[in-house]
């Protein structure tokens, strides 16, 4: 007998159970089908598993800085990588754990195995011991995620030329890595394996680092990261790529060739839409990407797209509140979702920004002021031995709103939070000057960075007042 | 009226968004002080006024944005806090050289011209040019109203305006500056600190038509020349002796180009000043006095003139021309040309011409109006005024009238019947000679004060004497008469011309 639900997720990433888990809060019936683990890619494969190498690779950096703390070690730290492994696999399978518990308590059928849509409401899953089942649903959320992308014609032997798919459960550490792409992954890549004492070298076609994050913010953690030893190409294509005698050689675009025994594939990833029979329901993708509206409703009524692969934003944050938005709208409440999402980067100085930089801003004809507070001034930068980094405020000098705040330094994606609830409460950035904020605290310089940009900050010294005479 | 903008203060300055005018309109400003703050980019930037004036008005409000260059303010320029200056005609014999106004540190008055010998003093209607415009001979610069007409005023120097003391609406009594040429503000303001020189008074412009460039005397004053304490003219003695040498009076030596205004030895010009001339100068005729007098001299010769006089009360019609000058600008002579047209519409005669053994009529009252200009006269024709306005006229003369200064003369050979006025000078009367190949001319004198009788009593009125001039073969005296006596009739009841 076919098992019928009011909400059938498709995919278990951070999207897709917690769109069940809200689902069933509503009273609705549901099912979830993940082919892999529970977790999907943020926490078998992302976000949960990175940052628990990163740990290990920032206790290490902090440990090598131990001395300028007044702590003499005995001997050199030494890394154990499989005892690092295996503490990273223990964050994620109790992690696993914990969403199966959720999902169980709410009564959320799960299904193992890969779902295909089968025309409206149907839904077929082929479970990986063969056997087959058909359950149909009222409506229908597609949290099917996103995958690394490759480069089309390079080696595809993963001993060689790796995504970060591989990568999070390396069994040794490479020990010259190639890193290829300088977004998000690659930096986070880049920092946490030169901390494990890995030659790093990172190559970025476009002409900076980060290419979607604050200019700024961007140069100051290239700046950083090459005073670690870490090199960096930018503007340069990698024209190919061969193995040979077990090494990588990747020939660049100026014809330098940098040789590696590993390389990383961190140039972005790809919607995992392919096959899941959207021409079931006549649901036709853009560029792999279902594309949906605030409600996150795609073309086809009942049916919603949620987190990476409706290509709006690739982070596990902005998947989990799709998800809320697509389960309300689903069940017949009004939630268009326009909430502004932050991006953490979490390399050492950590980055984390929220809104609009100040180019987009002036591309966007807006007349905006610019506050900065540097961590340098700030008590709790000195005290923790991290002074590295800044906080920029973006204000609209019309109407004096928000608009974006961007964040390097040290545990700087723990303090975007409060910008992210101003932004998305609307507040003006002279309500922040009057917000009080702990003291100390790395959160206090958001409020001197707004200070700033109302030239009004207190713990910089008076902004120098600009005098012109008028064209005539 | 000067438009000041947001200044490009910093490579990193796109815009800025006004948080508070510090001046509000009508307020003065002198120049240097912050008039406005901005918020930008880079913090908050005072906006400082380039020039001294009143604020006119605020083009971006408090809260707005705007470019860089974009406009944030009108100012009108005036500098009321400058001294008046002490003027006394200047001595205009012998003439100092006349040398550029853009000459380093010279400062050159423009005067308000007199335009007449009645005229004492002018209303400044409107400035054509801005405080920084550097103007060039012959140009429009002003334009001026006078008791009997308004007219234009041209540039008879060249150089950079460096400031208006006597804005628009001012009025200001004959030879009194209204304006500065100097390279630099600084020239000015040194020049008006030390009073100016008692004989450097210059007058830097001329109304055109008038008689102005005879009556007015004009003269490039050197405010740099430095003299002593003792009022002993400061040179080297290279150049004392040179001069002594030329027959050069030092004293008269413009300009030092030494420190302090020195006057060094290549100050110094290669020859003493010619004496005056003793006997008489040799010019060629112009093309436009040829034409004077060929069109003149034929007209004299074979158009038999004959001259009607007749005296009107002026009063109504000065009554009627202040009344429409209450809403729109007009002179006295608008409203006769207005009287004209509907005259000339009426007595077909006056709108004919004699071709060989045929008279032609022209359907329309093309009246043509005779503008002076410096070295001789044009009659530009308004064409069809029978069917325009007051306002229209007043307003189509001026045009005319400037297009015909530019040198270009509308509807030429069109006319019948020409105005030619030379009152605002306070002629009484005069006769004209018909401007070929119309049928008449009327020469209308000064709206002057004078007995008036009237059934057998007297008293203190204004009259105007028009001279009408017949082409006897197109019009007979009768005919001429009763003309003038329309014109007496409409010019004393105007309201009869109001549409």
């Amino acid at each position: 007998m076919n098992q019928h639900v009011n909400i059938a997720v498709l995919g278990a990433g951070p999207g897709g159970y917690v769109a069940a888990l809200k689902a069933a809060q509503l009273g609705a019936t549901v099912a979830i089908i993940e082919k892999g683990h529970l977790g999907g890619t943020c926490l078998n494969v992302g976000c949960i598993p990175s940052k628990a190498l990163l740990a290990s690779a920032e206790l290490l950096h902090h440990i090598r800085h131990a001395a300028e703390m007044g702590i003499d070690l005995p001997a050199a730290a030494v890394i154990n990588w499989p005892k690092i492994q295996s503490r990273k696999d223990k964050v994620i399978l109790g992690l696993r754990n914990g969403v199966k518990g959720l999902l169980n308590a709410r009564k959320v059928s799960i299904h193992t195995g890969h779902a295909t849509l089968d025309g409206h409401g149907k839904i077929s899953i082929a479970a990986h011991d063969g056997s087959k089942q058909s359950i149909t649903a009222d409506k229908v959320i597609l949290a099917v995620g996103s995958v690394p992308s490759r480069i089309p014609g390079w080696p595809t032997d993963t001993n060689f030329v790796c995504t970060s798919d591989e990568a999070l459960h390396w069994q040794s550490l490479p020990a010259k890595l190639l890193i290829v792409g300088g977004g998000v992954i690659g930096c986070e890549f880049a920092c946490m394996m030169q901390a494990f004492g890995v030659d790093v070298t990172i190559v970025e076609m476009l002409p900076r680092i980060l290419p979607n994050v604050d200019a700024q913010v961007a140069a100051l953690l290239h700046k950083i990261l090459a005073a670690r030893g870490i090199k960096i190409f930018t503007g340069v294509k990698i024209e190919s790529l061969a193995i040979a005698d077990s090494i990588a050689r990747a020939t660049l675009a100026d014809g330098q060739v940098i040789p590696a025994d590993r390389v990383l594939v961190a140039t972005g990833r790809r919607p995992n839409t392919a096959e899941i029979g959207l021409n079931s329901i006549n649901l036709a993708a853009d560029r792999g990407f279902i594309r949906v509206n605030d409600n996150m409703e795609s073309k086809v009524p009942g049916v919603y797209c949620i987190g990476d692969a409706n290509g709006r934003c690739l982070l596990a944050h902005a998947a989990s509140a799709h998800g809320i938005a697509a389960v309300e709208n689903a069940l017949g409440h009004n939630h268009p979702f326009r909430a502004p999402i932050p991006n953490c980067i979490y390399t050492f100085p950590e980055v984390a920004t929220v809104g609009l930089s100040a180019e987009e801003a002036q591309t966007q004809g807006l007349p905006i002021a610019v506050g900065n507070f540097p961590l340098s001034f700030l008590g709790k930068a000195m005290a923790a031995n991290d002074t590295e980094g800044f906080v920029k405020v973006i204000r609209h000098r019309e109407t004096g709103a928000l608009l974006g705040v961007h964040m390097i330094g040290h545990n700087v994606t723990e303090c975007i939070a409060s910008a992210g609830a101003l932004l998305h409460q609307n507040a003006k950035v002279s309500d922040i000057a009057e917000i009080v904020f702990a003291h100390p605290t790395i959160s206090e310089s958001f409020k001197e960075s707004a200070e700033d940009s109302l030239s009004m900050g207190l713990h910089l010294p008076p902004k120098k007042v600009l005098r012109a005479v008028a064209e005539v | 009226m000067a438009t000041i903008k947001i200044p490009a203060a910093g490579k990193d300055i796109r815009s800025g968004t006004v948080i508070r005018w510090l001046k509000k309109p009508g307020d003065p400003i002198k120049k240097g002080e912050i008039l406005a703050e901005l918020d930008t980019e880079s913090g908050v930037l005072h906006v400082e006024s380039p020039i001294a004036g009143n604020l006119k008005t605020i083009l971006l409000d408090t809260g707005k944005t705007g470019p860089v260059s974009a406009p944030l303010a009108e100012i009108a320029d005036e500098l009321s806090s400058a001294p008046p200056l002490p003027l006394s005609p200047a001595p205009a014999s012998p003439p100092p050289p006349r040398s550029p106004a853009a000459a380093a540190g010279k400062v050159t008055p423009i005067l308000m011209p007199k335009a007449g010998q009645s005229m004492e003093e002018g209303v400044l209607v409107k400035w054509h040019v801005a405080p920084g415009d550097v103007i060039k001979v012959g140009q429009a610069i002003f334009e001026i109203e006078t008791d009997k007409a308004t007219m234009d005023v041209e540039a008879i120097d060249s150089g950079r305006l460096a400031r208006i003391i006597a804005p628009a609406g001012k009025t200001v009594p004959v030879q009194q500056p209204v304006a500065f040429i100097a390279e630099s503000d600084a020239d000015v303001d040194a020049f008006l600190a030390s009073g100016g020189s008692p004989a450097a008074t210059a007058a830097t412009a001329s109304a055109p038509g008038s008689a102005s460039s005879a009556t007015s005397p004009s003269a490039t004053i050197a405010s740099a020349r430095a003299t002593t304490a003792e009022g002993r003219v400061k040179a080297s003695p290279a150049a004392r002796k040179i001069a002594a040498d030329r027959g050069i009076d030092i004293a008269t030596v413009a300009a030092g180009t030494g420190p302090g205004g020195r006057i060094l030895s290549t100050d110094l010009p290669l020859t003493a000043p010619a004496p005056a001339a003793s006997g008489s100068s040799r010019r060629r005729m112009s093309q436009m006095r040829k034409a004077i007098a060929r069109n003149l001299l034929q007209s004299k010769q074979t158009i038999p003139h004959f001259y009607v006089r007749l005296t009107v009360d002026a009063a109504p019609m000065v009554a009627f021309y202040q009344a429409a000058k209450a809403k729109y600008p007009c002179s006295i002579n608008d409203v006769i040309v207005l009287a004209s047209s509907r005259l000339v519409q009426e007595f077909p005669a006056f709108r004919s011409r004699l071709e060989g053994d045929e008279f032609v009529e022209s359907p329309t009252a093309n009246i043509g109006i005779a503008v002076g200009m410096d070295d001789g006269l044009v009659v530009p024709v308004l064409v069809g005024a029978n069917r325009l306005s007051l306002q229209q006229i007043a307003a189509e003369t001026k045009r005319l009238a400037a297009s015909a200064k530019a040198g270009k003369i509308e509807g030429m050979g069109l006319g019948t019947f020409t105005i030619t006025n030379l009152g605002m000078f306070g002629t009484e009367e005069f006769a004209a000679i018909i401007n070929p190949p119309e049928a008449a001319i009327l020469a209308v004198g000064a709206a002057r004060e004078s007995v008036i009788v009237k059934d057998g009593a007297m008293r203190a009125g204004k009259v105007m004497t028009m001279t009408l001039s017949s082409d006897h073969r197109i019009i007979d005296g009768m005919l001429a008469a009763k003309f003038l006596a329309r014109m007496k009739e409409l010019l004393e009841s105007p309201d009869k011309l109001a549409p």
